[in-house]
């Protein structure tokens, strides 16, 4: 980009600005807000639930119902009561609007957006108009989804895995399926997977023609490289799922079988399905965690990318391992294609496909051992400044682990019989996106915060938030853990108190473990609630410090080195002022044989040794008109 | 501000923007297709049924697969002639492309019409073995008379006279009462339905009145249940009055808005139960223990007597009788449960009354036994004592005859031939074991279309087919033969009738995705396949015929959008290049 093409663009009409834009930080910041708007919802949904299996014959309190209107309440509530009709719906919603409407779009559509151009040295991403579509096609397939809350049907019903048969045959009362939650969910899921391909097209793209001159594949920083994998986790693994969600509406709209297997009977009409069936459900769970599993991934890496720019900027060292880490990232998105079936070791595929599986699963824990250990080594010896996004990057590391290394029993073939389907599960990949993956996405926004707006966020109110959240997930997902080993199962609506009448049977041993371990539910639910308090005192930082904040005294406030920071504050259409051009690797701090603890970039190296000039320089672009 | 590398191409990666795009996003067309493909192999592998193998007619998919390669070509002729610069020449190459296009489209509406009218029945009947026969063909029309019974009516009569006509598969059923569930919303297009079939003739009217206490007049007290319901407020739609969706939606939201009022002032009740125990009684129990103390259901047993003179409960339910009784035409996907005496729409609306036969009337065009066979195998019965006791061999129609049983003996006449020669081959190249040609599945419990033509044509005289069959005279249609382009052709040929009771239809469907997990997927394989085209050809035609603008100002920028077009084009005909062997050939 030349600089005087600045000057020329002219001010745009306020849709255009704010509204339609292909600016790719207007879109990242799109995407953020409405990523956050949709956390929030799934949030409530999941305090719902956790009401319902700590009080299951309360009827919801006032702070919770109010939301609701009296008809709504008086089809899905039972006087008030969370029934299991409305648990599984809000269940189904729960998982589907976190993982695709929520962390995803803010891991990686916001940030990816917002960052990674900056950091590339890129005027825009290379289709922004395409850029723009992704954003409107997701937000269109999130409200489809939600949209079935209101209808008769009310929403999907049958997990966030949507399995069949169950999910064919749900909702099938419904004369117009156009108009059933079961089959919202599919077009929602259709308009979302359009969405993340359209997206992971334009960034790989991005990222591969459009570099600024110098930045050649190894000074790229580590946040680009997992954009990279990230992208094409997206790319290749998402196409499946929508064969798999086109075949399910085929199922429900056209009557065919896909998923429907022979002799399906259903007892409330006590008649044989009208269906030809012959269809295979172990086809829909294969699809699904042929993306679910490189999805959990592309869930992760946005939030290691975070961490990994914030760690060497607050200990003012290089981070350590640079290229086993990247090298480490591109096996992990390419073993995580290979590791799908250990969600179903026991759906019966067979005991060689199990042991495959269980094998590549093992070895994925390798690369991402690599990843969490060069995090973790990268704190050593530095200078650590303990500033609101390091405080959070800091805490990542070890919920992160908790997550992950609780993950390893499940990896087994053996130790997963007993856990399978219980709270153990549940409390594994809570810990892995909760105080992980969420906490990595907030130190970003705590870091970026100052270069999207010019102001940085509060400390205090960032200390209001951080410590009662650190704790309060511990309390809300440890226990989880410990009722999985127990037997609980994740799906109980009244959180297993069926059980507790059988506690008095002597003879009953697994009855006296429920009893033993029920009323953790009370504390888990309460921390849920706390959590959700200690969460405001986020939102009012975002938006007190946006007015009021104290404002940055320079376009590099955390005096980092990546080219993000070279941009003005906050960054215009088009972004860099200058001709941008990249001398070294993106993580210059410390180095001896300079003046400031940082050397950033861009910066041009006083004597011109010859190492140090850029690599290669593309050509100029001529266009004929 | 402007994006480099969109016309040129970058130096180290020697591409411009959008052919990586492209690049990248054929990746994922293959992995979206992939995921069909193996679902697919999945559908196949673990079909539990004798999975159609070349069902379809050949020659169509043929000329398409020629018509695909051929725009693959042209489509680079027409990149080619921009890159020099020769407007006129990319505007005819790029036309043919799209004329091919065209072309695809229109053979594929083809093929799909004809599945869209053929119909499929998998017949039922009691037994060891379930029937499990199949019977393909298309459903003639039916009108009822002035008794109310279902009579035949040929294409001539309904051409001639359309009203009441309908087609031959549909349940028949004489209504004298409809029940609504309030708690649904009715479907309109059911009454609408209801009404229309009812004319002026039948009477359709509510069975008292439908009322709902006011909730304001019973919250301000001083007046009893038997006064809050008979008060004016109350009324919703009086009794006799004739069936309306209006009228059904104002009983549902009255409905609604009771059960409503009713369930808050419920959990009202139940709250303050709650705080009470735990307030005054200081009950710290885990909460669900609670529930099982004598204190407790003293409590509940308190509460039920004060909430009830609270509660408007509103019935959820409301009926209409027909006068004088309906006899109604319905299309069974929308009765999820039939008995005699009462069915259940997709609504929950429940209509009382009395099944009529309701039999379907089919041309058949083709015989298939193979899954008699093989479920017959799987039990170890021999496949051709199970196939003589299907209905399709054991039926009589009104003057006693089968057309079918005669078909079926021509057919075992042709297949001992059949054998005979293939038998006469082996010996001669000298086969031992398994190695000796023998008939095939489809050979041998299945009369295709062009067999029950041939056989017909004979006049399905067992000798006639057995001495055409040893002479060669007996005509098959062949790969070129148009009359069949598409499948059976009804109206070429006259195909035996039969009217199949509905006790005796197992499943049915049009050959449709519904029929079974083949068309499933060949329906949505092909679908996406003929989406792609649609999108290809759009992308290109929106180049020749809005491309002379920037052709002017920037002919590079055109010939990349040309080139990246064209390499879609190409992967969509690589898909086709898979889809045509395994769906047509294999």
């Amino acid at each position: 980009m030349s600089a005087d093409s600045h000057d020329h663009h002219h001010e745009l009409p306020f849709w255009k600005k704010y509204l339609f834009s292909t600016d790719h930080k207007t879109i990242g910041i799109q995407y953020g807000l409405a990523a956050g708007a949709f956390l929030l919802f799934g949030f409530f949904l999941m305090i719902v639930m956790r009401w319902s299996i700590a009080y299951p014959h309360e009827p919801l309190p006032g702070y919770l119902s109010w939301i609701f209107t009296d008809g709504w309440k008086g089809r899905w509530l039972d006087d008030g009561k969370v029934t299991g009709e409305t648990y599984n719906m809000f269940g189904a919603m729960h998982g589907t609007i976190m993982v695709f409407l929520g962390v995803v779009p803010l891991g990686f559509a916001a940030f990816g957006n917002y960052v990674t151009p900056l950091q590339i040295g890129a005027p825009d991403m290379a289709f922004p108009k395409l850029n723009m579509a992704s954003f409107w096609v997701y937000l269109a397939g999130g409200i489809v989804m939600c949209m079935s809350f209101f209808m008769e049907s009310g929403a999907a019903k049958s997990g966030w895995t949507n399995y069949s048969p169950l999910a064919g045959y749900a909702d099938r009362q419904i004369v117009n399926q156009l108009l059933a939650g079961q089959t919202q969910w599919l077009i929602g899921l259709v308009l979302l997977i359009t969405s993340s391909l359209l997206g992971s097209v334009n960034f790989i793209t991005t990222i591969i023609q459009l570099r600024a001159k110098g930045l050649t594949w190894m000074r790229l920083p580590f946040f680009v490289w997992a954009m990279l994998v990230t992208g094409f986790l997206l790319l290749l693994a998402f196409p499946p799922l929508e064969a798999a969600g086109i075949m399910q509406l085929m199922d429900r709209m056209v009557g065919s079988s896909f998923f429907m297997p022979t002799g399906l009977y259903s007892a409330a009409d006590d008649v044989a399905l009208d269906l030809s069936g012959s269809g295979s459900p172990l086809l829909f769970q294969h699809l699904f965690w042929f993306l679910g599993h490189p999805e959990v991934y592309v869930l992760l890496l946005p939030a290691i990318a975070c961490v990994a720019e914030i760690i060497p900027c607050n200990t003012r060292k290089p981070l350590w391992g640079y290229k086993p880490m990247v090298w480490g990232v591109i096996v992990l998105g390419f073993l995580s294609f290979i590791v799908w079936a250990h969600h179903m070791y026991l759906t019966g595929m067979g005991p060689v496909i199990s042991t495959f599986f269980q094998t590549t699963t093992v070895l994925i824990s390798v690369p991402s051992v690599i990843l969490l250990t060069s995090l973790i080594i990268s704190l050593w010896g530095g200078s650590i400044r303990f500033t609101m996004p390091m405080i959070w990057a800091a805490a990542f590391l070890p919920m992160f682990g908790i997550g992950g290394l609780t993950g390893l029993p499940l990896a087994f073939n053996l130790a997963d019989l007993h856990l399978h389907d219980t709270y153990y599960v549940i409390g594994h990949f809570h810990y892995v996106v909760a105080p992980g993956i969420l906490f990595g996405l907030f130190a970003g926004v705590y870091h970026w915060y100052p270069k999207m707006t010019g102001r940085f966020m509060d400390n205090f109110l960032g200390h209001l938030h951080f410590w009662p959240s650190l704790v309060c997930m511990n309390l809300l997902f440890f226990p989880m853990l410990t009722q999985g080993m127990a037997g609980f199962h994740r799906r109980w609506y009244n959180g297993g108190e069926g059980y507790i009448e059988k506690a008095s049977d002597g003879v009953n041993v697994f009855g006296q473990t429920v009893a033993d371990n029920i009323s953790l539910n009370e504390v888990m639910t309460g921390a849920a609630i706390a959590l959700a308090i200690f969460q405001i005192p986020f939102l009012l930082n975002m938006i007190i410090s946006y007015f009021w904040g104290k404002k940055v005294t320079s376009d590099n406030p955390w005096d980092a080195t990546t080219l993000e920071w070279a941009t003005p504050t906050p960054p215009g259409h088009g972004n860099f002022t200058f001709d941008i051009a990249v001398y070294r690797g993106p993580y210059e701090y410390s180095r001896p044989d300079h003046d400031k603890d940082f050397f950033p970039q861009w910066e041009e190296p006083k004597s011109s040794a010859p190492l140090e000039e850029p690599s290669e320089k593309p050509e100029k672009e001529t266009t004929e008109a | 501000m402007e994006i480099p590398f969109i016309v040129n191409a970058r130096k180290d990666t020697g591409l411009f923007n959008s052919k990586v795009g492209i690049w990248l996003f054929l990746a994922s067309e293959v992995t979206l297709f992939g995921g069909l493909f193996s679902g697919y192999l999945f559908l196949r592998l673990y079909a539990d049924y004798p999975w159609p193998e070349r069902a379809l007619p050949v020659l169509p998919g043929l000329i398409n697969t020629f018509i695909l390669i051929g725009s693959s070509v042209t489509v680079v002729f027409a990149w080619a002639a921009l890159k020099m610069r020769e407007w006129r020449k990319f505007q005819i190459y790029m036309w043919i492309t799209l004329i091919c296009a065209v072309l695809f489209l229109g053979l594929k509406a083809v093929e799909y019409n004809a599945k869209f009218h053929h119909q499929g029945v998998r017949l039922s009947s009691e037994g060891s073995v379930q029937d499990f026969a199949y019977l393909e063909g298309h459903v003639h029309y039916a009108k009822l008379d002035e008794n109310g019974k279902m009579v035949e009516v040929s294409k001539e009569d309904k051409k001639a006279n359309p009203e009441g006509v309908f087609s031959a598969n549909k349940i028949i059923f004489k209504a004298s009462e409809l029940t609504f569930a309030l708690k649904r919303p009715a479907h309109e297009a059911y009454v609408k339905e209801i009404l229309a079939q009812a004319g002026d003739e039948h009477k359709i009217t509510l069975i008292g009145d439908y009322r709902v206490p006011n909730a304001e007049e019973l919250l301000a007290g001083g007046k009893n249940r038997a006064q809050l319901e008979s008060s004016e407020a109350a009324l919703v739609v009086a009794d006799g009055a004739k069936l309306s969706i209006d009228d059904l939606d104002d009983m549902e939201e009255a409905f609604l808005d009771a059960r409503a009022h009713d369930k808050s002032i419920r959990t009202e009740f139940l709250r303050a139960s709650w705080s009470w125990i735990r307030d005054e009684k200081g009950i710290e129990e885990i909460s669900n223990l609670v529930i099982t103390t004598d204190l407790w259901k003293e409590r509940m047993a308190e509460d039920s007597e004060k909430i009830k003179p609270l509660m408007l409960s509103a019935p959820g339910t409301v009926t209409y009788k027909i006068e004088p009784a309906l006899t109604l035409v319905w299309d069974p996907d929308d009765i999820p449960k039939l008995a005699k005496t009462e069915i259940k729409l997709r609504d929950d609306t429940v209509v009382k009354g009395e099944l009529q036969p309701s039999p379907m009337l089919l041309g058949v065009d083709a015989i298939d036994f193979r899954h008699t066979a093989m479920r017959a195998e799987e039990e170890g019965i021999d496949p051709l004592e199970a196939i003589k006791q299907s209905w399709v061999l054991t039926h009589k129609n009104s003057k006693g005859e089968n057309d079918l049983k005669k078909a079926w003996e021509c057919h075992q006449a042709w297949l001992a031939n059949l054998t005979k020669k293939l038998d006469e081959m082996s010996d001669k190249k000298g086969l031992e074991g398994e190695d000796r040609f023998v008939p095939t599945e489809n050979d041998k419990y299945r009369v295709n279309w062009d067999q029950m033509v041939a056989y017909q044509k004979l006049d399905f005289d067992v000798e006639a087919v057995a001495a055409a069959s040893a002479d060669g005279s007996l005509q098959r249609s062949g790969l070129f033969d148009l009359s069949g382009f598409a499948g059976a052709n009804h109206n070429n040929y006259k195909f035996p009738h039969v009217e199949i009771p509905r006790e005796n239809v197992g499943f049915t469907s049009t050959f449709t995705p519904k029929w079974n997990t083949y068309y499933a997927i060949y329906f949505t394989i092909t679908g996406l396949h003929g989406l792609h085209v649609i999108g290809g050809a759009l992308v290109l035609g929106y180049y020749l015929f809005f491309g002379r603008k920037m052709y002017d100002s920037n002919p590079e920028w055109l010939a990349n959008r040309v080139e990246v077009g064209g390499l879609f084009w190409h992967f969509v005909d690589l898909v086709w290049i898979f889809l045509f062997p395994i769906l047509y050939l294999m």
